[in-house]
């Protein structure tokens, strides 16, 4: 276990039998931005990026006198991502106001809700060394974004804070988790896992870096065995994967400390630094929040009907699990090259593509998780991004399998099609890649090795079997790849034997 | 259920309302008077009563379809900003 | 069906002041007059009785006379003009106005400006209506009164010693003192009603979800709408057909609302039903001359052939304890926004906390201040259930005596305040007997039904007495057809103040 880093707040180095004796119990609320084109209740865009203050309206500015408008595809959003964890969704859910003060909630309170919120229940399921682990869900209700302040960090005698509204009225599910998580590397699964889920459904980007999924974490820890829980610490600011998984070890580390040195864990919100990788006590020790959740008389009762809720379940995409599944069933993958060819519901598509063009499922998925991904990982593009067409990459692969060129010219067949988009068969053309493969063309590319080789293929004729693999290295090379290794040895045999 | 000092100062504090000692004595006779004319609401028998938030009859309208529209009210707006810098407004900094 | 001029005109320009807002769309539709000639009328007259009566907040003569000339081009023009055609209306400072100062009578909002229009100022620019100008009213709509505007009281134009009422006092003023033939207010607990009825002219609230609520400044959301003052009953029906139905922006407006048909107005009272609910009558509250004012009012209903029957409405006597935890929490809620952030006064602070606390003092009211601790406290941890929720409890149960009632009714009648107008300064030293004043408008508010208060009568000192129609949801057309037909018989809704006859100097 780490040690704790130099100049971050004390914990002394806990031993792995010390840290062996407690759980952590960790819950996480995850706020997702949904990808309407308007905010959820004014008309104004969402885009991400727009200069300051440009997409704001009298409704999202809170002006006086203006009034909230439902969106409707803000609340199909919810639904669906309702349905696919497997939340029961509420035919009447109610939307209620937060209120509390600050700069970038123009109202003076958000919009949420709260005792009636429109999903219950549900569960994500995660792998956890190769185990599957089920992670439940509370709730799933939709709320308003606020504004974005920013505070002048390190810039030396600014007093004042610049306030931004075009975020204010953003759609957000937020997403609660029970305590279910025991570890940070678990924590960075179920984010990933729900990340995923949104992606599929197309409801969210999931672009942590651009705040359109954010997380915050509770922790606590106990006695192992314990049934009680622990005080909990609640995280915010983690805006990264990696920082998730660092901040909850982080904290773990710290309670634990704390509880074995004889102090006690308080309730507090901490900040994440991710420059000093410790989480600190916010520094304005605020009152403890009174909400005032009221029902919001401006907006009734959201009514939805099961018939509607019944057509969401039925047009949702595949997902994930089921997606995986199928493609193991169908194609006889190992559930390991499912999972990567899972990862977008795009990189399933494109994979299937592949797959049916080229009649090589196992083929097709090598093909995608080394050559493909790798290219990838280096640009950093999208599979929708991808130069090489589907169709034309299950073509190439099919050459493969028919033979038509090998494997070692599909490797540069491969890197031409990624500059040109033209069909295979006509890269190989244009290139002279085609397998050599006439008896005539061979025994004449034998002759001509063989000639160049003369103490070799003495050798050879000698007996010494073992320069035979240097004389087809030699045609291979001489080739550019192309000869045909079957029949380019039958031709150099025939050659070596004719030459005696 | 009697009001005192104490609880009027935090009320004030979670409604943002600054209050001088005088001010705050006089709040709590009011707000002791009111709230004691309305604590007749008590002894209403209100079992299984649901709670009225909304009187309106009829159907409700279609929600709203998912259209982008123009927002061109920022230089309006900033422009009656009790403080700007640029196209931001300004606040004093959040302690 | 056009009524005769009054006849007690006197002093130029007075032929457009008397008139009704009825007669001035006729006359300048059909081409016998200019707005522009009207709307000078009224602004002229306004020149010589605003200022004793401290109507308005923000005038608009050159804005006025622009949209007239505007109205008369489009007629000159070949187009049909609107059901309002050249009508001079005022307009209460809480709703909209694009670019035009918007207080809601606070120093918080002085000078602000809003960057659009409400939905039934849009409205009224449709039926070629002309906004004279912004009225006088209690701050953010709170009070009965009007001495709770920041910036000075309104007078009642029959005794300027006395309150207009509130909040919505400057828009009563205006219409009783002839200043426009038109006004709208705003009604959450009465402050439409109670001061048409200290002014002596109508005020109608209609059916919660009638009238959209987009651009009006909220007080209590669950409460408020905004409702138009008239000195006949035809013209009210006209302002409300002007500005009724559903708008995109308001999700709890209602399509169900819908114009009153004018021709039905002339129907009489002959068949319909009225209940009197005798527990509100019984209480001590009651002034006399306002009792012997509605006794004669009921036994006059009587006799033109409507039926009266007693009803109950056994909760309603909860309606003033219900409505000032309701209407305050709502309100604490909806004034969170005056903050000093983005519009509106802002106090010098150090800090962000202190910008707020010191704008918000500074800004509000002790009124406003009040009411937002109550609103505060009521939805605060550990008092919500006994407070807020239980008072949302007790509504339903006020909400549904008035639908048992109404379904044995085609309306009730009833009172609309316990007294007529009281002197400025008499009560604003104790603000729950100024609360004890709603007993009569409040019930209406919680059920969220339709009620008028139209002129009755006249107390011992001349003070005007109304009384309160209240109908079912969406039948405003009821209501007007009452008072059209008590309008026949009954001629205290044509007399005028002194001040609104005066002769030009």
């Amino acid at each position: 276990m780490s040690a704790a880093k130099p100049g971050a707040a004390a914990a002394p180095a806990l031993d792995e039998a010390v840290q062996a004796r407690y759980e952590a119990v960790i819950g996480l609320e995850v706020h997702a931005q949904l990808k309407t084109q308007s905010k959820i209740f004014c008309p104004c865009s969402t885009r991400f990026g727009a200069p300051p203050n440009t997409q704001v309206c009298p409704v999202c500015l809170g002006l006086p006198g203006v009034l909230p408008v439902l969106n409707k595809r803000a609340v199909e959003f919810a639904v669906m991502t309702g349905l696919a964890v497997g939340a029961s969704i509420r035919e009447r859910s109610v939307f209620a106001r937060k209120n509390y003060f600050y700069p970038d909630l123009p109202k003076g309170y958000q919009i949420s809700q709260y005792d009636r919120p429109l999903c219950e229940g549900g569960e994500v399921e995660i792998l956890v060394e190769g185990k599957p682990r089920r992670i439940g869900l509370v709730r799933i209700h939709l709320e308003e974004d606020a504004g974005k302040s920013l505070h002048p960090e390190g810039k030396e005698g600014v007093t004042t804070t610049r306030v931004d509204l075009n975020r204010a009225c953003v759609p957000l599910i937020e997403i609660v988790s029970q305590p279910d998580l025991r570890s940070g590397a678990e924590a960075v699964h179920y984010l990933t896992k729900l990340r995923q889920i949104l992606v599929y459904l197309d409801v969210c980007d999931g672009n942590m870096e651009e705040g359109s999924l954010r997380c915050d974490a509770n922790v606590s820890v106990r006695k192992r065995g314990d049934r009680e829980l622990g005080t909990k610490t609640e995280i915010k600011n983690v805006n990264s994967f990696r920082f998730v998984e660092k901040a909850i070890q982080f904290e773990i580390h710290r309670q634990i400390g704390l509880v074995e040195s004889g102090g006690r864990v308080s309730q507090e919100t901490l900040l994440w630094d991710s420059a000093r990788n410790v989480a600190e006590p916010m520094r304005s020790k605020e009152e403890a929040h009174d909400y005032r959740y009221f029902p919001e008389p401006d907006l009734l009762p959201l009514d939805l009907g099961r018939p509607w809720i019944e057509s969401l379940r039925a047009a949702l995409p595949e997902l994930p699990d089921a997606l995986r599944g199928r493609l193991v069933r169908e194609h006889s993958i190992p559930e390991y090259d499912a999972e990567v060819l899972t990862e977008t519901r795009a990189l399933a598509s494109y994979y299937e593509e592949v797959a049916a063009r080229s009649d090589q499922p196992k083929l097709a998925s090598n093909w995608i998780m080394t050559e493909v991904n790798a290219v990838r990982n280096k640009t950093g593009q999208p599979i929708e991004e991808f130069p090489i067409r589907a169709d034309r990459l299950g073509a190439m692969i099919r050459m493969i399998a028919g033979g038509a060129i090998s494997g070692k010219i599909a490797k540069q067949l491969f890197e031409l099609m990624l500059a040109d988009p033209a069909a295979p068969d006509e890269l190989v053309r244009r290139h002279g890649l085609a397998p050599i493969e006439d008896g005539e063309a061979l025994r004449a590319l034998a002759r001509e090795v063989v000639a160049a080789n003369p103490g070799p293929a003495a050798e050879f004729r000698a007996g010494k079997e073992k320069t035979f693999a240097f004389l087809v290295g030699q045609a291979m090379k001489q080739s550019r790849g192309r000869a045909h290794p079957e029949k380019l040895q039958d031709a150099l045999r025939s050659v070596l034997v004719e030459d005696r | 259920m009697p009001i005192d000092a104490g609880t009027v100062e935090k009320i004030a504090a979670l409604a943002r309302l600054e209050l001088d000692p005088a001010e705050r004595e006089r709040l709590v006779r009011e707000l002791q008077a009111i709230l004691s004319y309305v604590e007749q609401l008590q002894a209403v028998d209100v079992t299984g009563i649901e709670p009225t938030s909304q009187v309106t009859e009829g159907d409700p309208p279609p929600l709203r379809a998912d259209v982008a529209g123009p927002c061109d009210v920022r230089d309006e707006v900033l422009a009656q900003a009790p403080d700007r810098d640029g196209d931001y407004f300004r606040v004093p900094k959040v302690v | 069906m056009m009524r005769p001029p009054d006849s007690t005109r006197t002093g130029a320009g007075s032929r457009w002041t008397l008139s009704t807002a009825s007669e001035i769309a006729d006359a300048v539709r059909e081409g016998k007059a200019s707005a522009e000639e009207v709307t000078r009328a009224f602004l002229a007259h306004a020149d010589r009785t605003s200022d004793r009566l401290g109507t308005w907040l923000h005038r608009m003569p050159e804005e006025a006379l622009r949209a007239a000339r505007a109205v008369d081009l489009k007629r000159t023009g070949g187009a049909r003009l609107g059901a309002l055609a050249g009508v001079p209306i005022a307009i209460k400072d809480n709703i909209a106005i694009r670019g035009i100062p918007t207080t809601c009578g606070s120093k918080i909002l002085e000078g602000y400006r809003p960057p659009y229009d409400a939905h039934v100022i849009e409205r009224l620019r449709e039926a070629d209506a002309i906004v004279v100008g912004k009225t006088n009213c209690d701050e953010f709509a709170m009070g009965s009164s009007t001495e709770n505007s920041a910036y000075h009281p309104t007078r009642n134009p029959w005794d300027p010693s006395r309150v207009p009422g509130g909040s919505s006092g400057g828009s009563a003023a205006a219409v009783a003192a002839r200043e426009a033939p038109l006004a709208l207010g705003s009604d959450t607990g009465g402050s439409v009603r109670q001061p048409a009825a200290f002014c002596g002219v109508y005020g109608l609230k209609p059916t919660y979800g009638a009238v959209s609520r987009y651009g009006l400044v909220a007080f209590a959301s669950s409460l408020d709408q905004i409702g138009p003052f008239a000195r006949t009953a035809r013209d009210t029906a006209l302002a409300y057909n002007a500005i009724a139905g559903p708008d995109a922006r308001d999700m709890t407006s209602r399509a169900e609302a819908k114009p009153v048909d004018l021709a039905a107005l002339d129907r009489g009272v002959q068949g319909l039903t009225f209940g009197v609910p005798r527990e509100l009558l019984e209480g001590d509250g009651l002034a006399p001359e306002i009792r012997s004012c509605f006794d004669a009012t009921a036994e006059a209903f009587r006799a033109h052939g409507a039926r009266l029957v007693d009803v109950s409405l056994p909760n309603a006597k909860y309606s003033i304890a219900t409505y000032y935890l309701i209407a305050p929490a709502e309100a604490s809620s909806n004034l969170a926004r005056y903050d000093g952030v983005r519009f509106g006064l802002r106090a010098p602070a150090k800090d962000l906390r202190e910008m707020y606390e010191k704008t918000r003092r500074q800004g509000f009211g002790r009124e406003v201040r009040r009411r937002i601790l109550l609103g505060t406290y009521a939805l605060s941890a550990g008092y919500y259930d006994a407070y807020y929720l239980r008072a949302q409890k007790v509504r339903t149960l006020i909400r549904a005596d008035f639908m048992k009632a109404l379904g044995a009714a085609d309306a009730l009648l009833l009172p609309v305040t316990p007294t007529t107008a009281f002197g400025i300064g008499e009560k604003v030293e104790d603000p729950l007997a100024m609360y004890l004043n709603d007993i009569f408008s409040i019930p209406a508010s919680l059920a969220g039904v339709p009620a008028l208060s139209f002129p009755a009568g006249f107390g011992p000192t001349g003070l005007p007495i109304g009384l309160q129609l209240v109908g079912r949801p969406f039948a405003e057309e009821t209501l007007l057809r009452a008072a059209r037909a008590h309008e026949g018989w009954n001629d205290a809704s044509k007399k005028a103040p002194p001040i609104a006859t005066e002769a030009a100097a």
